[in-house]
């Protein structure tokens, strides 16, 4: 027989649950937009020609509304946070890492170091560049471990208590030391000279005995950083076909699928990269960074893993722009055309090839500036230093050479008291002329091109 | 702690930890991700937002500070009929590529414009110094601002 009184209570306390608080029964997600989402296709993109069309971009729309989605702004169910830890010393020998402490914590759920990587190298041109350091310290910004946990918070609190122990080794911070024969060693086994080019075109010395005055000058570049206003972003996270997924930065995704495949120890069709709105590259995000340690935290946790650099970790640990050493001579005859020239190139490359050595190259043929020269000999050297590494950017060799061989033109001129603009036009290059390495090159307006912009800018009456 | 704020003109309540940033707030609480992290330590900007109508790194401000102020942030700036005049001329010229830094330098500006609706150049300039921008060199984003000062002087 039914309990008549119990039905009761139980139904009104059902009603009594139902009419708790009904705010917690909305689910938590983002607010409904208050604009219509359509992005317009700029003109210039559905006309060809495109030239004289307007040239808007088809996403800034989006990013003026701040809806554009860049890493750090996705998140995945259950997913987790990733932090590395760095080395903070120039060269060193890893004695000991101990983890156990930052394990403890609450929140930490994983940890990784360098030895449970399946191949722990990579790099564009040589492989030289562990994903975590684990035997040896190359420069201050190596990896030596990495925490994952709940928050990002954790995660940068369990770095706190990584314990490691260091046999601290004699560093080496500047290039032309670092050439020297009794120079320690950035990489043990390996010269300090990973990478040199050289140019010899006509007869330097017969040059230099046939010009009426030689000049001498060496020029030097600093390091730079590309600082993107978003720092390096990635995902990672499984499928259930045993894919890896990585959201990730990068602006080179191919090459960087190819990188993430050989250090996970996997084939490249397990990989799937995902790339999306860059925050800012500059060349700096072309090389794969932290995303094989997020693939493999994510493989330990089961979750998806998230990992964005600090400011600090850009400036540390990201690629930078080569600084360069140049040593110009160059005789010139009494109206001020270049007889011969010739340079020397030491590139500081830092603590991995990465780029240096395509850098090398583009600065070695652009050495000599755009300029007609009988006589010309470049010699150029990339070098490893105990420094934070150094990459692509912007101009890739192009600007540190420019500035040496502008400035070098400046001083020549000024001593034979001839205009600048006018020694630029006596040397420039013409239809036809031979780049240094034996190009012939075709529409060449070098000329047309100084005389307009002198023009424009009023350089003669600049010049009063 | 409980913290009771107004964003983008309604009323929001959050539970968080005490050190919890406004940036942080916005990012995780409310999903409003316009506000980027960028150096989460003040310098370039991206995290810019209105606080009281003036302009603030909310990676620099603690949550916990809001209580009872009003917050606007990117999101807040459009509406269904139309888009705000800085983000029209922000897209008409192209001010913008990488936009990692648009939010917060549109609302550096939205606050110049409130207080001053005719700005120098040179005025537009100062407002916008503490917003870096690695991609355009500024110019096209200090032509917007101007632009767009123009067009609410002529449409208020």
């Amino acid at each position: 027989m039914v309990d008549k009184v119990k039905v009761k209570e139980r139904e009104s306390t059902l009603e009594e649950l139902r009419e708790v608080n009904d705010d917690l029964r909305l689910p938590s997600v983002p607010e409904k937009v208050s604009f219509p989402i359509d992005v317009v296709t700029p003109e210039a993109r559905t006309q060809t020609p495109a030239v004289g069309q307007r040239a808007s971009r088809p996403d800034g729309r989006m990013h003026g509304l701040g809806q554009t989605k860049y890493i750090d702004d996705m998140s995945f169910p259950g997913m987790i946070y990733a932090k590395i830890k760095r080395a903070g010393v120039a060269k060193a020998r890893i004695k000991k890492i101990d983890l156990s402490e930052a394990e403890k914590m609450p929140g930490v759920m994983a940890t990784l170091i360098g030895s449970e990587i399946p191949v722990n190298s990579f790099g564009p041109s040589y492989q030289d560049q562990p994903i975590i350091a684990d035997k040896l310290i190359y420069h201050a910004g190596d990896p030596v471990a990495a925490v994952a946990a709940t928050t990002e918070q954790l995660a940068a609190d369990a770095l706190e208590k990584i314990k490691i122990e260091y046999e601290q080794l004699e560093p080496i911070f500047d290039p032309i030391e670092a050439m020297k024969e009794s120079a320690p060693e950035v990489h043990p086994g390996q010269g300090n000279i990973y990478s040199s080019k050289i140019i010899q075109k006509g007869d330097v010395d017969k040059g230099f005995k046939d010009s009426y005055r030689t000049y001498e000058n060496t020029f030097s570049t600093q390091m730079v950083e590309h600082v993107p206003m978003e720092p390096h972003a990635s995902i990672a996270e499984w499928d259930a076909n045993g894919r890896v997924i990585i959201h990730s930065s990068l602006g080179r995704i191919t090459l960087g699928r190819a990188d993430i495949a050989r250090t996970l120890d996997m084939p490249i069709n397990r990989i799937r990269v995902v790339a999306t709105v860059v925050g800012g590259n500059f060349g700096g995000k072309n090389e794969i960074t932290t995303e094989p340690i997020l693939a493999l935290l994510s493989r330990k946790t089961g979750r998806p893993v998230k990992g964005i650099y600090t400011r600090e970790d850009e400036f540390m640990s990201s690629t930078t722009r080569h600084p360069f050493i140049m040593d110009y001579k160059t005789g010139v005859s009494e109206e001020g055309k270049i007889i011969s020239r010739k340079v020397r190139l030491v590139c500081d490359g830092g603590a991995y090839c990465s780029w240096s050595e395509t850098t090398l190259g583009k600065a070695c043929i652009l050495s000599a500036g755009p300029y007609n020269i009988e006589n010309l000999y470049v010699e150029a050297y990339a070098v490893y230093t105990n420094k934070t590494m150094t990459g692509a950017m912007r101009g890739f060799g192009a600007p540190q050479v420019c500035f040496a061989y502008e400035s070098h033109m400046d001083d020549i001129a000024r001593d034979l008291d001839i205009d600048p603009l006018q020694i630029r036009r006596i040397n420039a290059f013409h239809e036809g002329s031979a780049s240094p390495t034996g190009q012939v090159l075709q529409s060449v307006v070098v000329k047309d091109s100084l005389d307009v912009a002198a023009d424009r800018f009023g350089w003669e009456e600049w010049q009063k | 702690m409980d913290v009771e704020l107004i964003i983008n003109g309604e009323e929001k309540t959050a539970s968080i930890p005490p050190e919890t940033t406004l940036l942080k707030l916005l990012r995780e609480e409310f999903y409003l991700t316009g506000a980027k992290t960028g150096c989460d330590v003040g310098d370039c900007g991206a995290c810019t937002v209105l606080v009281d109508g003036e302009a603030v790194n909310s990676c620099l401000m603690l949550a916990g500070q809001l209580q009872g102020r009003s917050v606007e942030t990117i999101e807040g700036l459009a509406n269904l009929e139309d888009f705000h005049p800085l983000q029209k001329n922000f897209e008409d010229l192209g001010s913008l590529q990488c936009g990692f830094c648009g939010p917060g330098m549109i609302l550096s500006a939205k606050q110049l414009l409130e207080e001053n609706p005719e700005p120098t150049k040179q005025e537009i300039q100062d407002a916008i110094a503490g917003n870096l921008c690695r991609c355009t060199g500024y110019t096209k984003i200090v032509e917007a601002v101007a632009d767009a000062a123009k067009e609410m002087r002529e449409e208020p």
